[in-house]
């Protein structure tokens, strides 16, 4: 055995190589994404990038049910997509061994919400596992598959961003040989399988029974639930990244780390409360286990001490606890320093496109990608960004809304191509079938930008790097009904506009594809770099483009060549014609709208 | 068995998206695993490639729990630019070490463009900390002929910090860790890093 340093997504990864994974699926999204990455690049479990998590987890259910042992991956809001396969899954069982990973986000670093999903295991009645570092991200795979297929449950894997970013030392076997486990001789089951309401009815039954037999399970094994005994003062029940804190600000407590957090293991807890004088419950998020140790007629201390909000860390549980810093630390510098958002790159092609739409007067429903920074200033076009997909039937809604308290105002619905495929397409199908009459913008930049550039169906690339038919946008469209459909480019601003205000002015449902290689897939200059030909005044109108290649500090506008692509949209809207770039001739004198 | 540090040295990192923050944690957490510490690493991945600030934490020990530093707890804050620098100062203890590297990168225009960036980041660095070293990183990479082997020049200083890590350690770690074509330049830069580093006034013995 060798330790290697691992984050929580590699070492899942590592986890589905030697628990014996025949396949594994996901929809990236942060912090989830490097898990199916990582078992691509090993290259030994079969693995699919799929259109969304719905697809993904039904493709590994029915590698289950055909005998193989498959992982599902994907963030917290992408199991309220797949909850339709995961509720029913747990009906029907598994055939080879069965485990989603909801890769959670407390503190919301790259997400909408951060929804507590050990909320879904209960209420799916699923095992569920939260490790608290690497090594039991691996062994918790491993461990998950054996309990899935033995208590014929699918399992949820429950982890977090700082659990899944986090590296630390994994016990592995660098000799280990890939081994899919399989169970051969698929039977036909119709009782199990076919989930009619008369077998429906028995399996909810068999789903009960499981659940006791699971708590049973937990109640003794040690690798999953178990009592650490120190100081009986003071115990705590925790999970997850929890525990890490815990044993970090209270290193003599005693502790009882739970790992197989549903069903929980009721006498342990009750055994464990017993033999401390006081009981805290310290948890990310929500009181799921605090609640739970309260019905049995314990009293611990939890969310009145410890954050509902948020992330937990050293410093809040200290808080919690009581605990003051022996070291002050220096004091913070002020507010006065200027923050360092993300923004859109230099030469991304979705700048065009909001800074268009910004000067219409439209209202924009948004959706989820890099795309949404389009909301924040200088850009601050978009209306709203709810979830994947949701640009377009919101648009639509919104319509009906606005036309009936006699706003004329148009509705843009904004969308990215891998979204578009994620859940874009049955929105706009609801939109042509029930006569809605909306523009839809589709930013096609080639890739899944914001997770760091997966492929997906529309990239005409595979996972494991193949080529594959990549999905027509313009026939999908024409094919939903879709008549007007076009292209337009999304660098040329005067070019944009008018096709914007061409399709808004039709009464029907249209299509925009806009279509720019995203600058960090390619980046290949699009031109030589702007250049200043005259002083520049400092009219500061080329700074409401948001560009970092631009910069202002001084009052005028400076152009950093390292930085700068070369699209030019500065160039079309100095109204000084100061901005050259080199081959692009042609300078609008005035600024667009 | 781990070698005994007690107390685990924790290691605050942080500069501007596309800086090579990540390279450089990532080769510290490798090199403490390799000498047998318990090690713990965190990270925020997300946009940090469109230019945002990037956050990455390393501790080792004897035995270390936490991914995350605790407030005021770092023993060296390590900063690819100066602003980013002052962003998290009060990450260190009051005795903690800052090694920043002096470049200054202006945010891209955008939201409060009456905040300007601080005149004086230095000034402010040395007041707050007690013991602070500054290095001309970018300076050194580009007269090595590539800039962004900056983090690399702060890396040789930081390993300056540890003697806890053995040279060749360092060397075998930075060896491995990239692709074959950087190593000569990233050892060059490491190299560089650690003699400005030892010749600092302030690169005595470690906290």
């Amino acid at each position: 055995m060798v330790k290697r340093l691992l984050t929580g997504n590699e070492a899942i990864a590592e986890g589905a190589r030697v628990g014996g994974a025949l396949f594994a699926s996901a929809y990236p999204g942060t912090p989830s994404t490097e898990i199916l990455e990582t078992i691509a690049r090993q290259g030994d479990v079969q693995v699919q990038w799929a259109p969304n998590e719905k697809v993904a987890l039904e493709v590994a259910c029915g590698v289950s049910l055909g005998g193989g042992r498959a992982l599902c991956a994907m963030k917290h809001v992408g199991v309220n997509v797949a909850a339709d396969p995961f509720f029913s899954a747990s009906y029907s069982g598994v055939g080879g061994g069965l485990i989603l990973v909801s890769a959670d986000d407390p503190a919301m670093h790259s997400s909408q919400n951060e929804q507590d999903n050990r909320h879904l295991a209960r209420a799916a009645k699923v095992a569920l596992l939260e490790p608290s570092d690497s090594q039991e991200a691996m062994e918790f795979v491993a461990l998950g598959f054996d309990l899935s297929e033995r208590f014929d449950t699918p399992v949820m894997l429950r982890v977090t961003t700082r659990t899944c970013h986090s590296m630390s030392p994994v016990e592995v076997d660098p000799n280990a040989r890939y081994e899919p486990v399989l169970r051969p001789g698929y039977e036909k089951n119709f009782r199990k399988n076919v989930l009619l309401p008369a077998n429906a009815r028995m399996r909810h039954e068999a789903v009960e029974e499981r659940i006791a037999q699971l708590e049973e399970f937990g109640n003794s094994e040690r690798a999953l639930n178990r009592i650490e005994w120190g100081d009986r003062t003071i115990g705590v029940i925790t999970s997850g990244i929890a525990y890490q804190y815990v044993r970090e600000v209270l290193p003599e407590a005693s502790v009882l780390k739970l790992g197989l957090t549903h069903p929980l293991p009721r006498q342990l807890i009750r055994e464990f409360g017993a033999g401390v004088d006081e009981l805290y419950v310290v948890e990310e998020l929500d009181p799921f286990l605090e609640e739970q140790v309260r019905a049995l007629g314990l009293h611990p201390v939890g969310k009145e001490i410890f954050p509902i909000t948020g992330e937990l860390d050293p410093d809040r549980v200290a808080e919690g606890f009581g605990i003051e810093a022996l070291d002050t630390g220096i004091e913070p510098v002020g507010g006065s320093l200027p923050l360092r958002p993300p923004v859109l790159c230099a030469g991304c092609g979705h700048r065009g496109v909001f800074y268009t739409l910004s000067r219409m007067g439209v209202a924009v429903t948004g959706d989820i990608g890099c795309y949404t920074l389009g909301a924040l200033p200088p850009l601050e076009s978009m209306d709203a960004c709810l979830c994947m997909g949701a640009s377009v039937g919101m648009a639509q809604g919104m319509e009906i809304a606005l036309r009936a308290a006699g706003d004329t105002r148009p509705v843009v619905g904004v969308i990215g191509d891998s979204t578009f495929v994620h859940s874009g397409i049955t929105g706009l199908i609801n939109t042509v079938y029930n006569g809605g009459s909306g523009t839809l913008l589709l930013l096609d930049n080639g890739t899944t930008a914001m997770t760091g550039h997966q492929e997906h169906p529309g990239t005409g690339v595979t996972a494991e790097g193949e080529a594959t038919i990549a999905l027509d946008y313009v026939a999908v469209c024409h094919a939903i009904g879709v008549r007007r459909v076009r292209e337009a480019d999304p660098y040329d601003l005067e070019a944009l506009e008018s096709a914007i205000r061409e399709e808004l002015a039709a009464d029907e449902p249209s299509v925009i594809v806009c279509r720019a290689v995203c600058r960090l897939v390619d980046r290949t200059p699009i031109a030589d770099p702007a250049e200043l030909e005259i002083e520049c005044p400092g009219c500061g109108t080329c700074f409401e483009l948001g560009c970092p290649a631009l910069d202002g500090s001084s009052g005028q506008a400076m152009i950093d060549p390292a930085v700068c692509s070369g699209c030019a949209l500065c160039v079309q809207l100095c109204p000084f014609c100061g901005l050259r770039i080199h081959g692009h001739e042609a300078v609008t004198p005035e600024p667009v709208a | 068995m781990n070698p005994a540090l007690e107390r685990p040295r924790n290691v605050f990192l942080t500069g501007v998206g596309g800086h090579g923050v990540l390279a450089v944690s990532r080769v510290i957490a490798e090199a403490a695993l390799a000498c047998g510490f318990d090690v713990r690493r965190s990270e925020v991945h997300g946009m940090s490639q469109r230019g945002g600030s990037v956050v990455s934490q390393v501790r080792y020990g004897t035995r270390v729990h936490s991914p995350l530093i605790a407030r005021g707890t770092a023993d060296i804050l390590v900063s690819l630019e100066l602003l980013e620098a002052l962003r998290h100062l009060h990450a260190l203890r009051s005795d903690g070490i800052l090694l920043a590297n002096e470049q200054r990168i202006t945010p891209a225009p955008i939201g409060d463009l009456t905040v300007a960036y601080p005149d004086d980041p230095r000034g402010i660095c040395e007041e707050r900390v007690s013991r602070t070293i500054f290095l001309p990183a970018l300076d050194i990479a580009r007269e090595l002929g590539e800039e962004k082997a900056a983090n690399m020049v702060m890396l040789g200083a930081y390993s300056v910090l540890a003697p806890e890590i053995p040279e060749a350690i360092w060397l075998e770690t930075i060896a491995t860790a990239f692709r074959p074509r950087f190593r000569e330049l990233n050892v060059a830069a490491f190299g560089r890093g650690r003699e400005v580093a030892f010749r600092s006034a302030g690169a005595e013995a470690a906290p």
